[in-house]
């Protein structure tokens, strides 16, 4: 009974002592205000405000000035000179360079050995001990790069670390990997892909449930051969997350920096400098500010440019779960 | 009789490749036992005599306690801001879908996938400028913004799977629209809500780059202690920093092992749905 004439109340909007007119109040200037969406977003409009956009118009507006914070001197106008500089900057168009053979082969392998890994891992419902197998496994991606990449220093340190020992046992020569030319990008590629193949794992298996089990369970009564099963059946179905996974991936070894930063910060020479590590260094070892501010507005182009393929295919995939 | 046996070498393989891919830890780990001669010795020791000298080193350690209590307060405060204010945007973006909701969701998904080395200078700049480097505040807000677009992306997704009908009789009964948000449609999204809350912590609590820079004696968290530490001039404290890579790696491993099926869902921004 009670229930009821309190419902009646909110509907009418009668009110009586403080707690009714409150109630008027509150239904009046939040629930029913043309600005609730508004107000409800607002916290996170503000946090943008302050972390994302003042940043960025500092960063954009400081790539147009000769800003060192070594000389003291006061910023100077240069106009799109940092940006000529970048475009003339042998340095530059290397990282850069040596950034996208990382991504290439790093996403490469990552995803060939995932796809190859995740499809053994199909059948592990009944694996015993399953949790803790998996943790194992999903582990490497969930350490922070920073930890990792000092672990390998360790593993791969020339005179006791273990990689080391193996390769005298096997081939009966030292390798300094790090330190080796030649050697540092493929060491530094080895941990990528130890670190992130499980993440490919990951989404291959979760890919290869997203085929409906009834297609499957044809396929098994067609006697369909492997591979036509897998191009005709599994791949129609699958190939949505599959690409979500590669994208994300490709946006992610972009982004490496505190990995190689840890392992080699860029060396032997710059061999495995890639644009993260130049810039860092140009910014916080050359402290010149508005040079690698400019370099930052590339890097974050490029970022948009990844964005929006994921988001492409993000939409993609909606549209056909739709058809 | 055959297929079991084909079953136990197939659960055997398994086994081994999960092992494969754990094996660089288990050599940090046990690294953290062994006495300094044993840690360096060739060839390895595999059989060793264990010792818990090293991490009664590093509780001796004048920063290892502070970087832990900093990195304890700041991911689980920053994440829990974050939650807050992630949850109410993601209501308003999927209930009201306000103008401008695609390109704030757009901005929020590239703030993720900027290269940190690239935020980081003008966030260092400002944060110079303002003088908020090495504060604690400065450094908490930091992290939530940090996690904002992450909980934003993958709560959005789940409110978007509870049907508005619910909201329509929570009013129609006379709540009011916060009654709706906390105690109808909150309970409904707890999974989201947990693997928000959990990957944003291992992301937070393995930061490393933005923590180097604008943080500082006060606000340093275990990543750093670890890379500094490693950087020590004239020889690495190899046990140090096993040890401390040792006690680090626990949350994030424990946090895989009891929120595993929440794993997918956090490693792609809540894209991607489904148990492994």
């Amino acid at each position: 009974m009670q229930n009821d004439t309190s419902t009646i109340q909110a509907v009418s909007g009668a009110q009586k002592g403080i707690g009714g007119r409150l109630r008027t109040w509150r239904m009046h200037w939040i629930d029913n205000s043309r600005y609730f969406p508004l107000m409800l977003l607002l916290p996170v409009l503000i946090f943008f405000l302050l972390w994302n956009i003042i940043p960025l118009l500092w960063m954009v507006g400081m790539s147009f000035y000769n800003y060192s914070l070594i000389t003291g001197m006061p910023p100077r106008f240069i106009g799109l000179g940092n940006f000529l500089d970048l475009y003339d900057s042998y340095a530059v168009w290397g990282s850069l360079g040596k950034t996208f053979i990382f991504v290439f082969f790093a996403v490469g392998i990552e995803t060939l050995l995932g796809m190859v890994l995740g499809i053994l891992f199909w059948g592990s419902t009944h694996l015993p001990g399953r949790r803790l197998a998996l943790t194992l496994l999903f582990s490497p991606m969930v350490l922070t790069p920073a930890a990792t990449g000092t672990f390998f220093r360790l593993i791969y340190e020339p005179t006791f670390g273990i990689m080391n020992y193996l390769t005298t046992q096997i081939f009966g020569a030292k390798i300094d990997f790090l330190g080796n030319e030649f050697w540092a990008l493929p060491a530094v590629l080895m941990v990528d892909i130890w670190m992130w193949t499980p993440f490919m794992i990951l989404i291959t298996l979760a890919a290869l449930g997203s085929v409906p089990r009834a297609e499957l369970e044809a396929a098994e009564v067609d006697r369909l051969p492997w591979l036509k099963r897998f191009w005709y059946v599994v791949l129609p179905h699958a190939k949505f997350i599959l690409m979500l996974g590669i994208v994300l991936r490709t946006i992610d070894a972009f982004k490496v920096m505190d990995l190689i930063y840890q392992l080699t910060r860029g060396g032997p020479g710059n061999t495995t400098e890639v644009v993260g590590i130049t810039l860092f260094r140009k910014a916080f070892e050359g402290f010149s500010m508005g040079w690698s501010s400019s370099l930052a507005v590339i890097t974050l182009l490029i970022a948009i440019a990844f964005t929006s393929i994921f988001l492409f295919i993000l939409n993609l995939r909606r549209r056909g779960a739709e058809n | 009789m055959r297929t079991n046996w084909r079953q136990k070498i197939y659960h055997l393989i398994l086994w081994l490749v999960s092992i494969f891919f754990f094996l660089p830890v288990v050599w940090i780990i046990t690294g953290a036992f062994k006495t300094k001669d044993d840690l360096l010795a060739i060839p390895p020791k595999i059989i060793f005599s264990p010792t818990l000298a090293n991490f009664t080193d590093l509780f001796a350690r004048h920063d290892f306690l502070p970087s832990l209590r900093n990195s304890f307060l700041i991911s689980a405060l920053a994440v829990i801001v974050a939650l807050v204010v992630a949850f109410l945007a993601a209501y308003s973006f999927s209930r009201f879908k306000p103008r401008g909701t695609d390109f704030l969701m757009f901005l929020l998904l590239t703030v993720r996938m900027v290269p940190a080395a690239a935020v980081v200078v003008p966030i260092f700049l400002m944060y110079t400028a303002f003088g908020w480097k090495d504060d604690f505040w400065g450094v908490m807000l930091f992290y939530a913004m940090f996690s904002i677009p992450f909980s934003v992306w993958i709560l959005k997704g789940f409110i978007d799977g509870v049907s508005p009908r619910f909201d329509e009789t929570g009013l129609v009964n006379g709540g009011s629209r916060m009654h709706v948000l906390f105690r109808v449609i909150l309970p409904q999204v707890r999974p989201g809500l947990i693997a928000a809350f959990i990957f944003n912590l291992i992301f937070v609590w393995n930061e490393f780059l933005f923590n180097f820079i604008i943080g500082g004696k006060k606000t340093t968290m275990i990543p750093v202690t670890l890379v500094t530490g490693s950087l020590s001039q004239g020889g690495v404290d190899w046990n140090f920093v096993a040890a401390l890579a040792t006690v680090y790696l626990i949350p994030p491993f424990l946090a895989i092992y009891f929120f595993q099926k929440y794993l997918l869902v956090g490693m792609t921004f809540g894209t991607v749905r489904g148990e492994v």
